[in-house]
């Protein structure tokens, strides 16, 4: 067992001693907790990014594994961590949005930083452990302990409505957790294995109705933690309420993490087949769509900027979860292309929501008059990113809403195509409805457009943090627009994952 | 067979609760209900009257009850408390500010 495989113990186990470290850290001031939690994540992201680079050749040659497993691997159930690409990519994409997120956390939050920052690490934990695990009760203890930890800080500024969208994201929660407890409990009374690896081997061997049972359980379970259309409506309320960094952590990157426990499970675990067998990828596919458009039609009558940003995150996660189930190359390739893009801009759009509600008494319409001639340059960003959603050409958004347009067109579904099309003119009109609020009123007694770039001097002296991690992403969001090129390597190599299985399936089982 | 009676029973009943009740604290209730009809359910199907699953060295083990549904209940066990004490928590912390319990006058308070 080399020093990699336990690296991959250490990205679990790391945040939950910071986290612990946290909880007792009341006494600290607030410098060295910043400094600690920065360093921590800091520490996270170094550790996916080594991995990534020591294991290039093999990652380019889509060979890359590694897997580490406590206990007998002769019994039904250990706690087994494999990484393969697609674990790999969605690591490196999440820890590195994570480590803006905290960066911003460290200004934005004044109060109970140490209940903050160890709840966050809790959830961080929680979030490698899922991407990381190779069998189905450890992921069933993680997605509850994301719903566990994310559920206080919803509620962390106490008021009565963020006390009663924590109630109800808990709510649909749990009843998602008990829907996929069901379904683990069925797949182990017929297999006798929890492994996804065992099970996929002998998935077949169950009798149809068993089949069905346990798919409908699952997809029960993951469209209620992602938010498709029926049951949806907790997801604004909840991503609206909690204050900006979690906004940005709930619905930029936890939402890509429940899409990667949906390729887990019905590429690696359930072969797909199975799925077509029993009529169920269409009927989901098309909930998927109508959800897309159902979330961007209601983000037009969402007077609220947060939740606004979060109907439309409805929008943007139905539309990839519609194309990665058309299951095709080019499908993937737009869809995972997607996630990265909306990954970006959802976390930079909320927290520069965050930023602007500094200086407004709060996110409604109303309030944000005027608020484009006091911050210039933040207010700026924030439309930048608005047009990569939109997707505009020289921006991430365009590729990869282009290339998931390219994949429908492919697979000759035009409903999904018009989805994606009707789904960037409405995004225009209500991103356009705040931006031109925001320019309304004639300018007040803001600084001049020269005054805010002589403050960009101090870019990383922590005048403003909060400042710098919004530009990092509208940077970011046009450089990899200009250059998404730089992700094909990593994106073809996860594609790889997910049209052989057997490689994986076959590397879990045989180490 | 009154086993999977009983489960349906139960299920049925915890979520009639949890859906059609609209004071919070039967929701709760229901919740836990619904869990609890899982747990009775895996508890009673993995019991094939075997001997209680405890290794004896030396000795040939005869016909043993699984020891895994037993493990995976209790860790459900545990996570249903847990989320149950949460529930309650946020749903003293509501009355604090709108003096009621039920669902539908929270709804009306804020519309």
């Amino acid at each position: 067992m080399s020093l990699m495989n336990i690296e991959l113990i250490l990205l679990t186990v790391l945040p939950v001693l910071i986290a612990v470290f946290m909880c007792f850290s009341t006494n600290f001031n607030r410098h060295s907790r910043n400094f600690i939690a920065v360093m921590g994540v800091g520490i996270e992201l170094a550790l996916v990014i080594s991995l990534f680079v020591l294991n290039f050749e093999a990652v380019k040659n889509s060979n890359f594994f590694l897997q580490y497993t406590l206990g007998y691997t002769d019994t039904p159930f250990v706690i087994n961590l494999a990484m393969d690409n697609l674990s790999l990519f969605f690591s490196l994409i999440v820890t590195s949005a994570i480590f803006l997120i905290v960066i911003f956390s460290t200004q934005y939050i004044t109060a109970k930083e140490n209940i903050y920052f160890a709840l966050f690490f809790l959830v961080l934990a929680s979030i490698q452990g899922s991407i990381l695990t190779a069998d189905l009760f450890t992921l069933y203890l993680f997605i509850e302990a994301i719903t566990i930890f994310t559920t206080p800080l919803i509620s962390f500024e106490k008021t009565e409505e963020t006390t009663r969208a924590a109630m109800q994201y808990l709510f649909y929660g749990i009843t998602g957790g008990v829907f996929f407890f069901i379904s683990m409990i069925l797949i182990y009374f017929n297999l006798g294995t929890l492994k996804m690896a065992a099970v996929a081997e002998s998935f077949a061997l169950i009798s149809t109705p068993m089949q069905l049972t346990i798919i409908i359980f699952f997809l029960l379970a993951l469209i209620i933690k992602l938010g498709i259309f029926p049951i949806h409506f907790w997801l604004p309320r909840a991503h609206s309420a909690c204050p900006a960094p979690i906004s940005a952590l709930l619905s930029g990157v936890l939402l890509k993490v429940y899409l990667y426990i949906f390729m887990r499970l019905f590429w690696t675990m359930i072969a797909f087949d199975f799925l077509v067998e029993l009529h169920l990828s269409d009927f989901v596919l098309n909930l998927a769509l109508v959800s897309s458009l159902i979330g961007h039609v209601f983000a037009l009558q969402a007077d609220d900027l947060k939740k606004m940003l979060a109907y439309s995150s409805i929008g943007h996660i139905g539309m990839i979860l519609a194309v990665l189930l058309l299951n095709t190359e080019a499908a993937f390739y737009g869809g995972l292309l997607h996630i990265t893009a909306h990954l970006m801009m959802k976390s930079g759009l909320f927290l520069s929501s965050g930023y602007l509600l500094q200086t407004t008494l709060s996110h409604n319409i109303n309030d944000l008059r005027g608020i484009g001639h006091t911050n210039r340059l933040v207010f700026a960003a924030f439309i930048i990113i608005c047009l990569g959603t939109i997707g505009m050409p020289p921006l991430i958004g365009f590729v990869s809403k282009w290339y998931v347009l390219l994949a429908f067109l492919k697979a000759r579904h035009f409903f999904g195509a018009f989805v994606v099309a009707a789904g960037s003119i409405i995004a225009l009109i209500y991103y356009l409805r705040y931006i031109s609020h925001a320019y309304e009123t004639v300018k007040e007694d803001g600084k001049s457009i020269k005054e805010e770039l002589l403050s960009l001097k101090g870019f990383f002296s922590s005048t403003n943090k909060m400042k710098s991690v919004i530009y990092i992403f509208t940077i970011l969001i046009v450089i990899f627009g200009l250059g998404f090129k730089i992700l094909e390597m990593p994106i073809n190599t996860a594609i790889f994952e997910l049209l052989n299985p057997e490689k994986y399936i076959e590397l879990v089982l045989g180490g | 067979m009154l086993t999977n009676l009983i489960f349906i029973i139960l299920f049925m009943l915890g979520f009639y609760a949890l859906i059609m009740k609209t004071n919070l604290i039967k929701n709760v209730i229901g919740l836990n209900l619904m869990e609890a009809a899982i747990f009775f359910w895996v508890i009673s199907f993995s019991d094939i009257g075997g001997e209680v699953s405890i290794h004896k060295f030396g000795e040939t083990m005869g016909k043993f009850n699984d020891p895994v549904p037993q493990a995976l209940t209790l860790t459900g066990i545990v996570i249903g408390a847990s989320t149950a004490a949460l529930l309650l928590t946020l749903i003293i912390e509501l009355n604090k500010f709108s003096g009621t319990i039920d669902r539908d006058q929270i709804e009306e308070l804020n519309d």
